[in-house]
């Protein structure tokens, strides 16, 4: 009998199960979007002499805005125009969430709790992340819009640009640490957190995910007084919502990612206290938080780049950044060998 | 032109952005791109053309005031100065110094307005909301100041051949200074956050420059033109308004690229708050109308001689002209007006080729092009 209680908790607490369905997987991910394009609302609006959402439970400055926002989407009327590819018309934005969503799946919670035990999980995280922009491009295509394709072109000229950088920022890091293992890498940071002991490395990779994401001054491929709303153009209802969402969805996977790897994961935790329940992954989920925030908040500093400049600011100025990164993660490990030779 | 723009090549394409566009306005802009790369552009106007110059021959002479302010609603009172200036031509009526005066700080008012309405769409046009939504909300101020003066916050139809319409308020010289020192205070901050904001600077300078020939040749007005170093400016003319008396010098730039358009517009707010001030303080004492048009039944009932007149004014977008033709009667025979923003479309054709499709909602923005304005 109490087999049959405890079973369906205990698949829940299952790491596979949870880390994908739970936190940092779908739930938590779908509330932490509702809140932090609240959050983004609502600090864009105080930046803007505004109220911003208020209307929907005064009391709580219009929190639920964003599910009453979500329920008109859903309702309103599905449109597909007669000439789009329909086949990857549909299922792109499903794709393109799914993929955005999957690299959740390399995060470790702490040192006994990951979905992936593995040497290269950091090489697996990456790898995800790089499979959804694939899709943009696809979609964007199949929208057979003139202003889709541009936005899908520069999304495609932005990928090739940051892309670089982001990896070889985070293989500085992986370098420096002696570990491609998000586990280890986090573990290591036990005293002096990755930030500190590469901070370029750091740099590299908060504006690298800021132009993944399309966060403001990078929000190129959707640049709506140029290109309409870019690769999105045709989309309405809740395929636009996929869509929408998937930038939001980047933004978490990578502010995760930049937790694990700069901020030292579930540190200072000290080791005893690691095996109490959700302390880890609160600690993880509060600092990601923060990330996230401080890369909404840019909406409201600056406006956007040109298509050129961002290109080029990702080949001129963050490739030479995260070439620098690496140099100093060599720099660090010759003098931490040196130091243990005499 | 029409030969740069070559439809249906293979490796170009061809865009229309507007008239339903977030970021065209009541324009529409064929554009030819190979790439990024702007081959030709020709804009398409006339999407919200209302005929003012033929509704203006059925209505009597005071009506059309009303109605010459409609195509730019946010600049009415220079737009309506024009018109009343050619009038006043017509009649051989001279305005009493009060009134003149007053007419300055209402033009000088819609000045700011209008600028801060540009800056503010500028801003949206190249991605910060931020700016946009200040400068909207700052404007509010203006118009408050206005609404106090005249009773109406945009369409004021303030002005009647012969004078104004009513006096200064009680307190107003006290409102006016608390207004000023507002918009004067918020001046700083808008500097920090968006005319010294790198990226807006790196997005903004050297795209779209006109040179000083050039800006002469296509006959762009206003600060477009001031913008490229040409020191014109209607007001110098003195031809209406209080500026000859107050020592009004044009703001001008160099460089002739969208920053430099962009700060004429911010230095002639400045320039603007510093003429309101002087003409507060000089503020003379007498009439506000002349003593042969006062009354409404007087200025309903006008009759015009037969003849032509033609005025300028400098309007916030640039200089502009009304001609009127009287053929004796109460109603014109014909009213011509030729609106700042129509002379300003040709900058779009020669200030874009050869940059990055990015760069026309820069472009667009820093002509303050209007489309209601040009298309009347």
């Amino acid at each position: 009998m109490t087999n049959i209680l405890t079973w369906p908790i205990d698949l829940i607490f299952q790491p596979g199960v949870f880390i994908t369905a739970i936190y940092p997987g779908l739930a938590v991910l779908t509330l932490t979007l509702a809140g932090i394009i609240w959050f983004e609302r609502k600090v864009t609006a105080k930046v803007q002499r505004r109220y911003g959402p208020l209307y929907i439970a005064r009391k709580l400055g219009g929190f639920p805005q964003l599910i009453a926002d979500g329920i008109k989407f859903i309702f309103s009327e599905q449109i597909i125009p007669k000439k789009v590819d329909k086949l990857v018309f549909i299922f792109g934005p499903i794709l393109l969430f799914t993929f955005s969503v999957l690299p959740v799946i390399g995060i470790p919670l702490s040192p006994s709790y990951a979905a992936i035990f593995s040497d290269l999980s950091l090489l697996l995280v990456l790898a995800l992340i790089t499979l959804s922009p694939m899709i943009l491009i696809m979609l964007a295509w199949s929208s057979n819009n003139k202003f889709s394709l541009i936005g899908g072109l520069r999304d495609g000229y932005i990928m090739l640009s940051y892309e670089v950088s982001i990896i070889l920022s985070l293989l500085a890091m992986a370098a420096l640490y002696n570990s491609l293992d998000l586990i280890e890498i986090s573990q290591a940071q036990k005293g002096v957190w990755g930030i500190f002991l590469n901070p370029i490395a750091a740099l590299t990779y908060f504006i690298a995910a800021l132009i993944a994401t399309g966060k403001f001054p990078f929000e190129i491929s959707e640049a709506e007084t140029e290109i309409v709303a870019g690769w999105a153009t045709e989309y309405s209802s809740s395929l636009y919502i996929m869509n929408m969402g998937t930038s939001y969805v980047r933004a978490y996977v990578m502010a995760h990612l930049f937790v694990i790897v700069f901020l030292g994961g579930w540190n200072p935790i000290p080791n005893f206290m690691l095996a109490i329940g959700p302390l880890p992954g609160l600690m993880i989920f509060v600092k990601s938080m923060v990330v996230l925030c401080l890369m909404v908040l840019l909406r409201s500093i600056y406006p956007r780049f040109r298509v050129d400049q961002g290109v080029r600011i990702g080949w001129h100025k963050l490739f030479v950044l995260s070439m620098a990164a690496i140099a100093l993660s060599v720099i660090l490990v010759v003098a931490g060998l040196w130091g243990q030779i005499t | 032109m029409r030969k740069n723009l070559n439809y249906g090549r293979a490796d170009t394409l061809t865009l229309f952005i507007g008239p339903q566009h977030p970021g065209s306005g009541h324009l529409r802009l064929i554009v030819e791109i190979d790439g990024d790369v702007i081959l030709g552009i020709k804009p398409d106007i006339g999407w919200v053309h209302r005929a003012v110059e033929k509704i203006a021959e059925t209505k009597k002479y005071v009506q059309v005031i009303p109605l010459v302010e409609r195509p730019s609603i946010i600049d009415s009172a220079n737009i309506n100065l024009g018109y009343v200036r050619a009038l006043e031509r017509l009649l051989g009526v001279e305005v009493p110094d009060r009134a003149r005066y007053i007419r300055t700080i209402m033009c000088e008012l819609n000045r700011i307005a209008s600028h801060l309405y540009g800056i503010g769409i500028f801003g949206n046009m190249i991605g910060t909301s931020t700016v946009f939504m200040w400068s909207f909300g700052d404007r509010e101020v203006i118009i408050e100041l206005m609404q106090e003066l005249t009773g109406a916050r945009i369409t004021h139809s303030f002005f009647l051949p012969g004078g104004v319409r009513g006096n200064l308020p009680e307190g107003f010289e006290e409102k006016l200074e608390n207004g000023l020192r507002y918009i004067e205070n918020r001046i700083p901050e808008y500097r920090n956050l968006f005319f010294e904001n790198p990226v807006t600077m790196s997005r903004l300078m050297g795209v779209g420059t006109l040179d000083k020939r050039k800006v002469v040749e296509i006959g762009l007005t206003g600060p477009n033109l001031r913008a490229s170093g040409v020191e014109y400016d209607a007001r110098i003319t003195g031809e209406y308004g209080a500026y000859n008396d107050l020592k009004f010098k044009p703001v001008t730039r160099p460089n002739g690229d969208c920053y430099a358009r962009l700060m004429v517009r911010f230095d002639e707010i400045k320039e603007s708050i510093g003429l309101l001030r002087k003409s507060m303080s000089k503020m003379p004492h007498g009439p506000i109308m002349h003593e042969s048009k006062k009354g409404m039944a007087r200025q309903l009932l006008m009759k015009v001689p037969e003849g032509e007149a033609f005025s300028r004014v400098e309007c916030g977008r640039g200089e502009l002209t009304f001609f009127v033709i009287s053929k004796g009667g109460d109603k014109p025979h014909r009213v011509r007006m030729m609106t700042p923003s129509f002379r300003n479309l040709s900058g779009f054709e020669n200030a874009l080729i050869g940059h990055r499709l990015a760069d026309i909602p820069a472009v667009y923005g820093s002509l303050d092009y209007f489309p209601p304005e040009a298309d009347r």
